[in-house]
């Protein structure tokens, strides 16, 4: 049996850390922009440009409410986005495994 | 990205070259771990000391009312300290609420409400309300202030979590839920002076059980690197 491939997407260390933060929420549940650039120290720029390659790929899903300052971006795992990470954690495990 | 109109650094789009299936795992066990213990709103070692609070409170109650012949309920004193051990649990439990919801939004809350609200009913309302009952009824104050305080609140919050660990189909919750419904029910079969320590215990075991159980989970990673 030949293993998966490991998703190019999702397999960059900035982006599986994306991936992997918003997986530990509730299905449906949202995070915010600030909340998520706290949490795994990137700059906002960085950040930014691996959101919209998720985004682009149906992975996240982000909505802004409010205008100018106050506004607030929230970023969420599509279902999409939920398979593709556990495909590629049974990809890793297939090729750990044969390792 | 509408909205987040603060880039202050060129992007940089790192891609997944040199970074091996090994890393990758470990990767990704790292973060799931962090990210779910950043977003806990009970963490294992607040329910470990939630738990020691209620069995020095209820052991303290027991103590105070043990060899009472006839049964006069727990002194003041440690009526006083049980209600302050309840307020820091509650204002700590509040603490880490908050801090683990900022910048969370989503069905999840409605639900976390709905479950708190049905909680808080139930211990309001559960153990005053057939306190009230015995008393008009002329029931001792062993049975008034001795059994039904030590062991309804048990069986009746129990059952209430229990209802919603079944309804999530969370088994930790609803192994827990079980043993403190199963403390409660051998509590009221204790004396009202046993019940207080029966009720400590149980509840103790209870809480450790689930926050040791939920330790288990977040270990277990998603791929063995």
């Amino acid at each position: 049996m030949t293993a998966e491939p490991l998703d190019p997407l999702i397999h960059a260390p900035a982006r599986l850390r994306i991936v992997a933060t918003l997986s530990a929420l509730p299905d449906g549940d949202s995070l915010s922009f600030t909340r998520l650039q706290d949490m795994l120290g990137l700059t906002p720029g960085n950040l930014i440009t691996h959101l919209r390659r998720l985004e682009d790929a149906g992975y996240l899903r982000s909505e802004t409410t409010g205008n100018g300052r106050a506004s607030r971006t929230s970023i969420a795992l599509t279902r999409q986005g939920r398979a593709a990470l556990e495909t590629y954690t049974r990809a890793l495990r297939d090729l750990l495994g044969g390792l | 990205m509408q909205g987040t109109n603060d880039i202050d650094q060129p992007a940089k789009a790192d891609d997944g070259d040199g970074l091996d299936p090994r890393e990758a795992a470990q990767l990704l066990a790292r973060t799931q771990r962090e990210a779910q213990r950043q977003f806990d709103l009970s963490p294992a070692w607040l329910t470990v000391v939630t738990g020691a609070v209620v069995l020095v409170a209820y052991g303290a109650l027991w103590l105070s009312t043990r060899g009472q012949h006839p049964y006069e309920g727990p002194s003041l004193g440690v009526v006083g300290l049980v209600y302050a051990g309840v307020a820091v649990a509650i204002a700590a439990s509040v603490k880490i609420y908050r801090r683990a919801t900022s910048g969370v939004r989503g069905p999840s809350f409605s639900q976390q409400r709905g479950e708190g609200i049905a909680i808080l009913v139930s211990f309001v309302l559960g153990s005053p309300v057939l306190q009230g009952a015995m008393k008009h009824y002329g029931a001792s104050d062993a049975i008034v202030y001795g059994v039904i305080p030590a062991a309804a609140p048990l069986i009746v919050v129990g059952t209430t979590v229990l209802g919603i660990a079944a309804a999530k189909s969370d088994r930790r919750q609803f192994g827990a839920a079980l043993a403190v419904v199963v403390a409660g029910v051998a509590a009221a079969f204790a004396g009202p002076s046993g019940a207080w320590l029966v009720a400590g215990v149980g509840l103790f075991i209870g809480m450790v059980g689930y926050a040791a159980a939920d330790v288990l989970r977040q270990r277990r990673a998603p791929v063995r690197a």
